[in-house]
């Protein structure tokens, strides 16, 4: 792992050229817009406040008995909004180092640099509103403990994010279709996770196919900590290991192999 | 002709540019899917090309290297791993201090955000933070002449001004060392003159230049050291005189196997804003006979003289050069005011005027071309060019093989 643990030194060494470039690339994003970054936070809370409102407020849509929680809108929203930041940050850390070409052939920095930056853009956007989403949820359960472990949840997924951002990136640079693929896969990875429906309307004979989707432990403990003050349980955190892990070391593979030749694919 | 040199400089031992067995290799895949399956299994499905092999040299403190060679010999490939924007193959490299590159300029640069923004941004890619940045702002808004300016988008601003704006960025703090490919020809006239200034004062300081130019006047004018790249491989390295003699032949060389004819039709002359040449003449050269096609005046006397006048904008002194070429052959020989040390004088209606006089011209019978050069007063600014301006015919009439008669004894009794 050393090719791994050079590269987080590099980035933590330029952190405030990361942090430059996070920046830039939000105020980028809204250029010319009277609302500027205030867009990025309000896509998704008028997403969210519509689910509210078409299936709870509205329509009135009951989940079934062993549902966590049986208001649709309610249960929609804890999974939907993890998932919207994890495809946002997997999609914008993928495409980072194709767009970042010019900039990277022309300057001496860390390829790296550009995942983490996408990501960090999306996620400083995404992150505070999944911590909000306590301020809405902490009644159903009366500010249960289990949400301290909120703020770790978030940010493991943040670390994903990074991560396999970081692989798909480089992917990505070899092979251009690798984009297309992961978009398709994204718009239908939703349907193999519990964020539509909960885990035990899926077909028991079917049910482990769902942490296929790296999201499926980290979609059950916020549905867990948000809706009933649950403690995430052993096995969820070992999901979120194994794809933190495997994400490192397919990353830590991918860095040696690319080496000195990733600019030039560019 | 070389400007003073620093090299000898007793500065310490330690070199501020060690490259050791530098080399890059390009790996060239049929297809992106091979490439990606390469990553994926480590497989070897690729044909290597060296775009670089085995460069070893060592710069010191005020050292300025030439870097030549034809295209494609891998002289970018070598400046971008000295740069740091490639990774080598193998091989090890040392800088120390800060490395300044003046590669491609105005990278990273965004079109929507105003020239300020994109001070601030271009400066953090290239390790000016904020603080820093905010003391050296005012000096680069100086330098780059942009003013009010300064606070309109990118987009709004001409090629130009996107490049002085990123010339003035990348020079605003004294790199130990400087990396430079052709930057020479930045900008307009005006402009070029004080980039050149500013990279002549960091090299006065003790910087420590890598220069790579298609110019050999600006490598032999710069450099104290040059390297040949042919092929990926260092093919000389040395004193400049030696090797870009060494290199000349070669270039030459390269033209006789070429198949002749086609010379390339003299490019449109614009007038520069600055300075520019206002007229060659040759007062002893007879007009040409109109019967005969591509007949050149014939030099009617046993001197050649040539007058050449330019005018600068701001009336400072100019430098001019005179190149003469057998047509379709090789050059015989250069002269310019600065380097022998002459001035031009200034005539009645405000133009310079240098006229330069071969006495008894030892040249063969043969067609003979003109080319002249316009530079400031340091001889580095190329202000306006007249290639292949004026031609005429020499009649030698004891003419034997070869282009010159040169001053010769015999020793041996007269018979």
């Amino acid at each position: 792992m050393k090719m791994l643990a050079a590269q987080a030194a590099a980035l933590w060494h330029a952190r405030s050229l990361c942090w430059t470039l996070t920046r830039r690339e939000i105020s980028a994003r809204y250029a010319g817009t009277a609302l500027g970054v205030l867009w990025a936070y309000a896509q998704p809370l008028l997403t969210m406040a519509a689910y509210y409102l078409v299936f709870d407020v509205v329509f009135a849509m009951r989940l079934g008995a062993g549902a966590p929680t049986h208001a649709v809108g309610t249960y929609l929203i804890v999974g939907m909004l993890p998932w919207m930041a994890f495809g946002d940050a997997l999609a914008r850390g993928m495409t980072s180092l194709l767009e970042a070409a010019s900039v990277l052939q022309k300057n001496a920095l860390p390829p790296m640099l550009f995942p983490v930056r996408a990501v960090l853009a999306s996620s400083v956007i995404y992150a505070p509103l999944l911590l909000l989403l306590v301020l809405a949820y902490a009644p159903l359960h009366r500010f249960a403990p289990a949400l301290i472990a909120l703020p770790a949840l978030v940010l493991l997924q943040v670390v994903l994010c990074m991560l396999w951002g970081a692989v798909l990136a480089i992917l990505a640079a070899a092979l251009r279709d690798v984009t297309q693929l992961v978009t398709f896969a994204l718009s239908l990875g939703i349907f193999l996770s519990p964020v539509l429906f909960p885990a035990h309307l899926f077909p028991e004979t079917w049910r482990w196919a769902l942490w296929l989707n790296p999201m499926t432990p980290w979609v059950s403990s916020y549905q867990g900590v948000l809706l009933q003050g649950a403690w995430t349980p052993l096995s969820h955190w070992i999901g979120m290991a194994c794809w933190l892990i495997g994400g490192a070391l397919l990353l830590q593979v991918l860095l040696v192999r690319s080496r000195d030749q990733l600019t030039d694919w560019l | 002709m070389l400007l003073p040199s620093h090299a000898a400089r007793p500065d310490g031992a330690q070199p501020t540019l060690d490259a050791q067995q530098l080399g890059k290799e390009y790996r060239l895949y049929d297809s992106p899917v091979q490439r990606l399956l390469s990553l994926l299994s480590n497989r070897r499905n690729y044909r290597s090309h060296w775009a670089l092999q085995g460069v070893t040299f060592q710069l010191r403190r005020g050292q300025c290297l030439g870097l030549i060679g034809d295209n494609g010999a891998g002289k970018s490939t070598l400046l971008k791993l000295l740069a740091g924007t490639l990774q080598p193959s193998c091989g090890t490299l040392a800088r120390h201090g800060r490395v300044t590159a003046i590669l491609e300029l105005g990278a990273g640069f965004h079109p929507d955000f105003t020239g300020r923004q994109n001070l601030y941004f271009g400066g953090s890619l290239i390790g000016i933070d904020a603080a820093q940045m905010r003391t050296l702002e005012a000096a680069i808004i100086a330098f780059s002449e942009l003013g009010d300016a300064m606070d309109r988008p990118i987009k709004t601003y001409s090629s130009g001004m996107v490049v002085r704006l990123a010339f003035a960025l990348v020079t605003a703090l004294e790199p130990q060392v400087l990396i430079i490919d052709e930057a020479l020809a930045v900008g307009d006239q005006h402009f070029q003159k004080k980039c050149v200034e500013r990279i002549e004062a960091f090299r006065n300081n003790g910087c420590t230049i890598l220069f790579c130019s298609h110019s050999l006047y600006h490598v032999q004018r710069l450099c104290d050291q040059a390297l040949w790249l042919h092929q990926g491989q260092m093919r000389a390295l040395g004193p400049t005189p030696e090797v870009v003699a060494a290199y000349e032949a070669h270039v030459r060389l390269q033209e006789q196997a070429e198949p002749p004819g086609a010379e390339a039709a003299p490019a449109p002359r614009t007038v520069p804003s600055v300075a520019h040449i206002e007229s060659v003449q040759l007062p002893d050269v007879l007009e040409p006979c109109a019967d005969i096609p591509g007949c050149c005046g014939r030099l009617n006397s046993p001197h050649l003289t040539i007058t050449v006048r330019a005018r600068t904008a701001d009336g400072s002194l100019p430098h001019f050069g005179l190149l003469l070429e057998q047509v379709g052959g090789v050059g015989v020989t250069s002269v310019g005011t600065h380097t022998d040390g002459v001035q031009a004088h200034l005539d009645d209606s405000g133009a310079w005027v240098a006229t330069v006089t071969f006495p008894n011209i030892p040249l063969h019978t043969g067609l003979y071309k003109v080319s002249a050069y316009l530079f400031d007063s340091k001889g580095l600014v190329v202000y306006d060019e007249w290639k292949d301006c004026q031609r005429f015919s020499h009649i030698f009439a004891q003419s034997t093989p070869g282009i010159v008669h040169l001053k010769h004894h015999w020793n041996g009794s007269e018979s």
